[in-house]
């Protein structure tokens, strides 16, 4: 019995050796990389090899994986791997992007290294969302000016020169107004922390990836569906498409407080930038959102406001002047000037010393653009890398009055039909 | 004399439990020495032995990528700038006037000094020794 019993033993401890060898043979090899801005090996690329480089400025060499998306460097089993990541597969979700892009060498320095780009992206009112909250407690009467107190998120700015320094958080629960209360329940998916609407169109990542991370294809023809697991991208060229998953795909109705989806699907830019009912002049559709609408504007600047119409202030005058002036222009004389760092990061133009760039009224460059030898100007598409040359109104038949630069009152003359 | 010995059955079960523990005893201690055996990520390598000197004439500069570093063969002798951009850590480009960071657009100068931020710091000279076995070396610390 006691042999029986010496021999069971033995077979059950090489069985139990044999199972785990083969255990280990089922992981892979591991496949370090030491990122130079760590200095602390990590294994991701054992599985995530494949997967393209984010961008020109986050090499992998250099940032790794870790650094950003955090979790477990050393970890082989997937799940234990991904188990402590930031944010899921989006380390830029507002509620992490600190953690994950801050730093003051890296998106949270100061407006001098233009590096705030945190701060000024948390407190802009596509994250606050503070104009549309205001709107509808001053329509509804629960406050009585149209001046925001309440944002998605609570967040002060001391020294915010916009007049106001905080916002207390937004919380439909708490408020009784039937209308505010539905607004809160049906209206709140198109702020940077929302998630989107079900539907491909609608599809986009939050935070900072709502905008950088395309996840909408530039050109409707295209058959493409991407997941999200498979768009590994950070860009500043940014398409139409991407900004229209929550602008131009429908409308609020006040009535109901619900939101009205547009019904046509149409797949060319010219019926699919804008809903149907819009009016436009040809460079609202032929260039792409960012061409004309600044990082300041879409960014914020770092204070609190109560309307888009707030921060957004590009008119058709910033590139085309008036009868009596023409754009303002800056020549490229300083290496350290912002165009050359936006052009570096989207490379549509090949921008040098001396070139003379168009500016607008608060001096951001509009570094896609240029004065060309004969007087008349170009931009280049920041997401196309199209050409538009195109001419001041000053000795143009046009008969603007020129202090209104309304679009209405542009597009009186200039709008197109579809 | 039984010349055709046939084994008993206590004699078989004998050897197979001797037979399965000898298995399971290799392959216990394959497993142990593995485990004595692993080694931890080594450290980055700090020391480049770049072979004879004659390799790198007079008036060369040669971009070494693995270091990553450029090294100048000039009248004073041989010198070394480490090509890894002071801003971020991204490996910077040698033009034609200077070096190009790709990965936020930092300039610097021949010398290695900044001509265009984000990078505050010029690139770090590195030190560079002939040792006794004649070969010429770069140290990156």
């Amino acid at each position: 019995m006691r042999r029986y019993f010496l021999l069971a033993a033995s077979l059950a401890l090489l069985l139990a050796l044999l199972f785990v060898a083969w255990y280990e043979k089922l992981h892979p090899k591991p496949v370090p990389l030491t990122p130079t801005l760590t200095g602390q090996v990590e294994y991701c690329l054992t599985c995530h090899s494949d997967l393209a480089q984010i961008s020109n400025s986050h090499p992998v060499q250099t940032f790794g994986c870790v650094l950003c998306h955090s979790g477990e460097p050393l970890a082989l089993d997937a799940n234990l791997a991904h188990s402590t990541m930031r944010g899921g597969s989006n380390p830029s979700d507002f509620s992490v992007v600190q953690a994950s892009c801050g730093s003051d060498k890296c998106h949270s320095g100061t407006p001098e290294s233009y590096s705030n780009h945190i701060q000024r992206a948390t407190t802009s009112i596509q994250a606050t969302y503070a104009g549309a909250i205001a709107n509808i407690m001053f329509t509804f009467g629960v406050q009585p000016d149209l001046t925001a107190r309440l944002g998605i998120f609570s967040v002060q700015v001391p020294g915010s020169t916009s007049g106001i320094t905080a916002l207390a958080a937004f919380d439909p629960a708490q408020e009784t107004n039937p209308y505010v209360k539905a607004f809160g329940q049906n209206c709140l998916t198109c702020h940077l922390s929302a998630q989107p609407m079900p539907g491909s169109v609608y599809f986009r990542f939050t935070g900072c990836a709502a905008c950088h991370t395309p996840t909408q294809s530039a050109d409707r023809t295209s058959t493409q569906q991407l997941q999200s697991s498979q768009i590994h991208k950070l860009t500043t060229s940014i398409s139409y498409t991407q900004c229209d998953t929550c602008h131009n795909r429908g409308n609020y109705d006040l009535r109901s407080i619900t939101f009205t989806p547009r019904q046509d699907l149409p797949i060319d830019r010219l019926h699919d930038y804008y809903q149907p009912i819009a009016q436009f002049t040809s460079c609202e559709w032929m260039l792409d959102c960012v061409d004309c609408h600044t990082r300041t504007e879409a960014m914020g600047d770092g204070n609190l406001y109560s309307s888009k119409l707030d921060i957004q202030y590009i008119q058709c005058k910033t590139c085309h002047g008036t009868l009596t002036e023409l754009p303002q222009t800056r020549p490229l004389t300083d290496p350290n000037d912002l165009a050359f760092r936006l052009a570096l990061i989207n490379p549509v133009v090949d921008l040098k010393l001396g070139d003379t760039i168009l500016v607008t009224g608060k001096n951001e460059p509009l570094w896609n653009t240029c004065v060309l030898p004969d007087g008349i100007y170009q931009l280049v598409g920041k997401a196309t890398g199209e050409v538009f040359p195109f001419k001041p109104v000053m000795g143009s038949a046009c008969t603007q009055n020129g202090t209104d630069q309304t679009s209405a009152y542009c597009h009186t003359c200039h709008s197109v039909t579809r | 004399m039984n010349k055709n010995p046939e084994i008993t059955r206590r004699d078989f079960l004998k050897l197979a439990s001797k037979a399965v523990l000898t298995a399971a005893g290799l392959l216990g201690l394959g497993g142990l020495f593995r485990f004595l055996d692993t080694q931890t990520e080594p450290s980055p390598q700090t020391d480049f032995d770049l072979g004879l000197p004659a390799k790198y004439p007079l008036g060369s500069r040669t971009v070494l990528a693995d270091v990553p570093a450029l090294l100048v063969h000039s009248l004073g002798g041989f010198s070394a700038l480490s090509l890894v951009c002071t801003h971020l850590g991204c490996t910077v480009e040698s033009q034609v006037d200077g070096f190009a960071c790709p990965c936020h657009g930092s300039r610097f100068d021949l010398k290695g000094n900044v001509s265009r931020g984000p990078a505050g710091k010029p690139l770090n000279s590195l030190k560079t020794a002939i040792t006794s076995d004649g070969n010429l070396h770069l140290y990156t610390s």
